[in-house]
Order: structure tokens, then sequence, then C-alpha cells
């Protein structure tokens, strides 16, 4: 993830803590507003708050948890990064649930990943000088297109 | 996030919750939900008046169904089209949960 400064509107830094994710959704409110389709601010509101809650939760190795988010516009594509400094998690290589039928066999929990695997038009994940970075791809469905 | 309930005819309690019901605003109303679902048998979830929902979320509604069902009782959601009821389905909720876009569809359904 490339350095910028604090005043940077494309960047916003987390910290350990579930009411970030309120900071976190004003800001997300800010971009989605800003010419995105409600197909592509759900979808950004949806998976940013589900792949941040996730590394607040369960993340943390010895409480010093920091969590970037950034969001760059390319042509009709967004492009959103998380990057933190806890413990090591690729959601890519999570396997999706196992969606029950009937409420007696609902298992409670582990959906999060899932929505935001469904609802990103794409998801990579890598592990590098100790920290997890995630690129989510958000698609305005005009510029949907097959994966290379 | 905001949670009121009110007493319909029939034995059927109304809840209606309104704002945003992600982590924070689950985390909120979990405790008022859990109480008014241990109460009741009929529960009528109104999530008209949400504007955005989240996994955190569908797992309150969950717990909340399977409380009231282990009473023999029942729990469904009202939620009109819309991104809420996209999320809903997505994860699969409304294979597992009554949801009805009328309000007199869901009380219909609580009668029986």
């Amino acid at each position: 993830m490339t350095a910028m400064s604090g005043s940077d509107p494309r960047r916003l830094v987390l910290g350990n803590h579930l009411a970030e994710l309120n900071r976190l959704a004003v800001w997300i409110e800010g971009w989605a507003q800003d010419s995105v389709s409600p197909d592509v601010s759900l979808a950004l509101q949806l998976c940013l708050e589900e792949a941040v809650a996730n590394i607040i939760m369960y993340g943390a190795i010895d409480g010093g948890l920091e969590i970037a988010v950034e969001l760059e516009r390319r042509g009709q594509t967004l492009i959103a990064r998380i990057e933190d400094n806890g413990r090591p998690f690729d959601p890519t290589q999570k396997p999706p649930p196992r969606l029950a039928t009937t409420l007696k066999d609902a298992k409670i929990g582990n959906l999060g990943i899932y929505l935001a695997r469904s609802f990103a038009s794409h998801m990579d994940y890598e592990r590098r000088q100790g920290r997890n970075r995630l690129t989510l791809r958000f698609d305005e469905p005009q510029a949907a297109s097959p994966q290379p | 996030m905001e949670i009121a309930a009110e007493d319909l005819t029939d034995g059927i309690t109304k809840v209606v919750l309104r704002g945003r019901f992600d982590t924070t605003g689950a985390v909120q109303v979990e405790l008022p939900f859990n109480r008014i679902v241990t109460e009741q048998r009929k529960v009528l979830v109104d999530l008209s008046a949400v504007s955005f929902l989240t996994s955190y979320a569908i797992r309150v509604l969950l717990i909340g169904a399977k409380i009231v069902n282990s009473k023999n009782g029942k729990l469904v959601i009202l939620c009109p089209d819309g991104k809420v009821a996209k999320v809903l389905k997505t994860a699969g909720v409304d294979a597992l949960i009554p949801v009805y876009v009328a309000e007199s569809a869901a009380i219909e359904a609580l009668r029986l």
C-alpha cells in the first residue's frame, strides 16, 4: 500500500475498536454519494464493514492493531485495499459456508466473509511484510466483464 | 439504531428496528431484542426502516428465531424489496425465516 498523508481523502486509518466502524461507515458514505450506483454503494459498504469488523474482532495479536483502508476509482471500477498488521488471515481461502435449509440446522456466524465475497466483483489477498493486504474490486454493472 | 416493541392483536408482538442494522447497531439492540424473543411467542420483526444490514444483524435475527421456535412459537420478518432484502436473500435467511413484503401477510402468517 502506498504511503499517503494523513489528510488524504482516499485513505482512512482505523484503530482496534468496534466504534471505529461508525467512522468507516461515514467515510464510505462520502464515497458512495459520489457517482456510484446503488448496487456498488451497497457492495462497498457491506464488504468493507464485514472485512474490517472481522479484523477488529479476530485480528488482534497483542492489542496493537492498525487497519488502513484505501479507495481508488479506475473508470467504472472502485478498488478498495484493506491492510492490517493483525494475525494472518486469507479470506479467499475460506470455504463458503453450507447454507442451511432449516432454522434448526442453521449455524450461527461465518456469514461475513461469505457476504463480502458474494457482493465484491473480485477479491485478492496477500501477506507481505507481516501485514494482511486485501484488495476488493467493485465493477459498475455496465463495466462488469469476465475475469481474464 | 433504535428498537421499539408494540403489541398487536392475537398475541403478536411487532418489533420495529430503525437505522443501520450493522455491527455496532446490532450490538446496541441485541439485549433488548433477545429479551423480547425470550418473552414472546409470535414475533413480527419489521425491517422496513432499516437502511443497511450486515452479518452481525443476521446473527441476531437467527438467534432470535431459534429462541422463539424452541418455544413452538414463530418469528417472521417484514422487509420490503431493496438492499436489506438483497442481503437477507444472499445469506439464505429467507429460506430459514419467513420474509414478507406486506405487513398484512406477515400478521396472517403469525395468526395461523
